[in-house]
């Protein structure tokens, strides 16, 4: 069949690039069977008054009426302002965390290796078992925490971590601190060690101090890794669920209820499945708008 | 070695030209799906099991797929289940929540099969909950009434009697609540009911208190009656224990219950289930067991057991056939002696029950009283919107103890609430 009427030469400069798309294309399919297949059905559900979905169910009449609730509700500016005040505290406490430890392990000294090892362990704890922990760190009536605040003098009497809306706030953005820095700080790492010696010696030169180093070296060459990190540790933030449920499940008062556990509330617990999917819809909107942003401003920044 | 090797081939070939002889016989036996939360539990999953394995007797080629899913993830998991088509054959259901499943068709009528076998359900505990729309979509597995367990020496070494009232309730759980070690932390505490966790569990520990001031979310009718007296009344009572920390605060059921049964907390109402628990606590020989000091006790409809409607009609008569079991007289009586707890069989024998679990009788005598007194925690007309309502409650009452509000106030914004779920 060579040479015939359906024959493909990749050989010729002009098909090479084919090639690359046929080798791309099982990738690509699976990921739109994966992804963009229930992300179709998930937009198309969110204009329909769904209650439980079932995908041979027959289509109901299109409406608007999810989005027009959706964006009439405090119940959902409450959890985009939980989620917002979410990413604002962990990103930033991840990255002075994971910055400062990337900073420290990428010295030389005696026991670095152990030191690498610890300040990457909990991105190793399945975050399951991380919020056990937390849970019993901060137990109200029996957990560490409380009795360590006691101990020092800094409370008189045990505060309720999970009834007070504040506490719970704190308890989760502290859990989520914990698990997430090590993700920043392995990658300021991987970041630090590929800013040349070089340049550092010509600081040190010229008289430049540690600080100096730091504000025009380090944090400069770091950008392109600060930028890509921070729209990853954000949209983790945005889709994590099971820290936030089995800590707290969202409350109390839905003050650690995030757009997630908003979402899932609406399609497990009150079985309104068009309804969570215009959250999660709108959550998808918010979540590439911010990344857009964060990928476009952060590396000129700082 | 060769011709061993061909000798055994052979055979093979031999074997697969028999008649009758499928590629794989074992693995071609009739498959029966069955998910519940039950699985692991003490007693009820024993009982489960025995059920399986009668059923499983009676029909050869036919095999029960037991599956556990956690009670947490088991809404979520059986929705997913019927919405992809693949729901269990045989469908065990919270008595909460299987009314989302019956309002989407998911549920088989049972009527032609209890009429077909002559199941007589006169007199079955909680039965009428499982009618939906006329119908009868399951049967009620369990119908219980708390009973109240105290620690018999924390209340002695107070000087303190069983309270038979709310008002030596209260007062007892203020003196059994303290410090013991002196680090400032209390940890002993007059009651424990869980205050973290679903709607639902917190609905029913709040109800123990709303019951006895003679508060009820709904009428007969499934007209909302929160903002009145007697719930104003006991809304006072649940933030009067809660506020004052009488319980351990944050903590599940479960935790709760283990707290109990070693002997951190004095006093606990609860339903059957705590009994085998106690079983295992350090406390256990200091536990007693006696009627609630509440009346009504709360109670109500536990589990429910149905048969999906989108399956082969072979499928649903081998389903029948494991509710046939289930509800049959002898698993019945087997119920209460293995699970410890009150069968919905009126024609139940309960003799064997009282020798594994002393307090049998009690255990009867609540259920009723709960029963004669119309006591559920599903309040009637709210059904369908149970879940969304008792997250509402939750949230209403945790805002009255966090920011110290008047119970009056709660009980007019909970109505308002309740009324506008019920509209929807």
């Amino acid at each position: 069949m060579a040479g015939g009427r359906f024959s493909l030469d990749l050989a010729r400069p002009s098909r090479q690039h084919w090639l690359g798309y046929i080798l791309l294309a099982p990738a690509v399919l699976l990921i739109a069977a994966i992804i963009v297949y229930p992300l179709i059905v998930s937009i198309d559900l969110s204009f329909q008054n769904v209650g439980i979905a079932r995908l041979d169910q027959p289509r109901r009449p299109f409406t608007t009426g999810n989005y027009e609730r959706l964006f009439a509700s405090p119940d959902f500016w409450n959890a985009c302002w939980v989620t917002l005040k979410l990413i604002l505290v962990v990103t930033s406490a991840c990255f002075l965390l994971g910055l400062g430890t990337a900073l420290l392990v990428n010295n030389r000294f005696k026991g670095r290796s152990v030191a690498r090892l610890l300040v990457a362990m909990p991105w190793a704890v399945p975050e399951v078992i991380a919020v056990v922990i937390f849970a019993w760190i901060f137990d109200s009536s029996f957990g560490l925490m409380n009795w360590i605040f006691l101990s020092l003098g800094l409370i008189d009497k045990t505060i309720n971590w999970f009834s007070d809306p504040n506490a719970a706030f704190a308890v989760v953005a502290t859990t989520m601190i914990w698990k997430g820095y090590p993700f920043v700080s392995i990658m300021s790492l991987a970041g630090l060690q590929s800013i040349p010696e070089d340049y550092y010696a010509a600081a040190r030169v010229d008289g430049a101090n540690a600080l100096q180093r730091l504000r025009y070296i380090t944090l400069p060459c770091l950008m392109p890794v600060i930028g890509v990190t921070t729209v990853l540790v954000m949209l983790w933030i945005f889709r994590d669920f099971s820290i936030i449920y089995v800590l707290t499940g969202g409350g109390p008062l839905k003050a650690t209820q995030t757009l997630s556990i908003m979402t899932y509330e609406q399609a497990f617990s009150f079985f309104r499945m068009g309804y969570a999917s215009a959250i999660g819809v709108v959550t998808l909107v918010i979540c590439v708008i911010a990344a857009k942003l964060t990928m476009r401003r952060a590396p000129d920044n700082l | 070695m060769k011709l061993f090797l061909k000798t055994i081939a052979a055979a093979a070939v031999a074997a697969t030209l028999m008649p009758g002889w499928t590629p794989s016989a074992a693995a071609q036996q009739t498959v029966i799906k069955f998910v519940s939360w039950q699985k692991d539990e003490h007693g009820v999953g024993d009982w489960w099991a025995a059920v399986i394995k009668e059923f499983e007797a009676r029909n050869p080629g036919v095999r029960v797929e037991w599956t556990k899913v956690e009670r947490g993830a088991y809404a979520d998991t059986m929705t997913t289940l019927f919405a992809g088509g693949k729901p269990p054959e045989i469908v065990h259901l919270a008595s909460f929540e299987f009314q989302k499943f019956a309002d989407q068709g998911w549920l088989e009528d049972l009527s032609p099969y209890v009429r077909a076998s002559g199941l007589n359900l006169d007199g079955w505990a909680g039965q009428s909950a499982c009618q939906w729309k006329g119908k009868p979509v399951c049967i009620m597995m369990l119908y219980f009434g708390n009973i109240f367990a105290y620690n018999e020496e924390m209340l002695k070494k107070e000087g303190i009697e069983p309270p038979k009232n709310w008002a030596e309730y209260i007062a007892a759980a203020r003196k059994l609540t303290k410090d013991t070690n002196g680090d400032g932390i209390p940890d002993q505490f007059g009651t424990g009911h869980e205050t973290k966790g679903g709607g639902g569990q917190y609905l029913s520990e709040l109800m123990n208190y709303t019951l006895d001031a003679g508060g009820r979310w709904t009428d007969s009718n499934g007209k909302v009656t929160i903002n009145t007296p007697q719930m104003i009344e006991g809304l006072a009572r649940w933030k009067d224990v809660v506020r004052n920390s009488l319980t351990p605060r944050d903590l599940s059921a479960g935790e709760t219950r283990q707290m109990f049964a070693d002997g951190r907390i004095a006093m606990k109402l609860d339903g059957p289930w705590l009994y085998p628990i106690i079983q295992r606590g350090k406390a256990k020989d200091q536990i007693k067991i006696v009627a609630p000091p509440f009346n009504p006790p709360l109670g109500g409809s536990s589990n429910i057991l149905g048969m999906a409607s989108e399956i082969p009609a072979d499928s649903k008569k081998l389903v029948w056939d494991f509710i046939a079991i289930a509800t049959s007289d002898k698993f019945q009586s087997d119920y209460a002696t293995l699970a410890s707890s009150t069968p919905p069989s009126p024609r139940a024998r309960t003799d064997g029950a009282k020798t594994a679990t002393p307090h049998f009788d009690l255990l009867v005598q609540t259920a009723q009283a709960a029963s004669k007194a119309g006591v559920d925690r599903i309040p009637k007309g709210l059904e369908i919107q149970y879940n969304e309502f008792a997250k509402m409650i939750m949230e209403e009452s945790q805002r009255m103890i966090i920011q110290d509000l008047d119970p009056k106030a709660v009980a007019a914004t909970m109505q308002a609430k309740a009324e506008a779920i019920q509209k929807q």
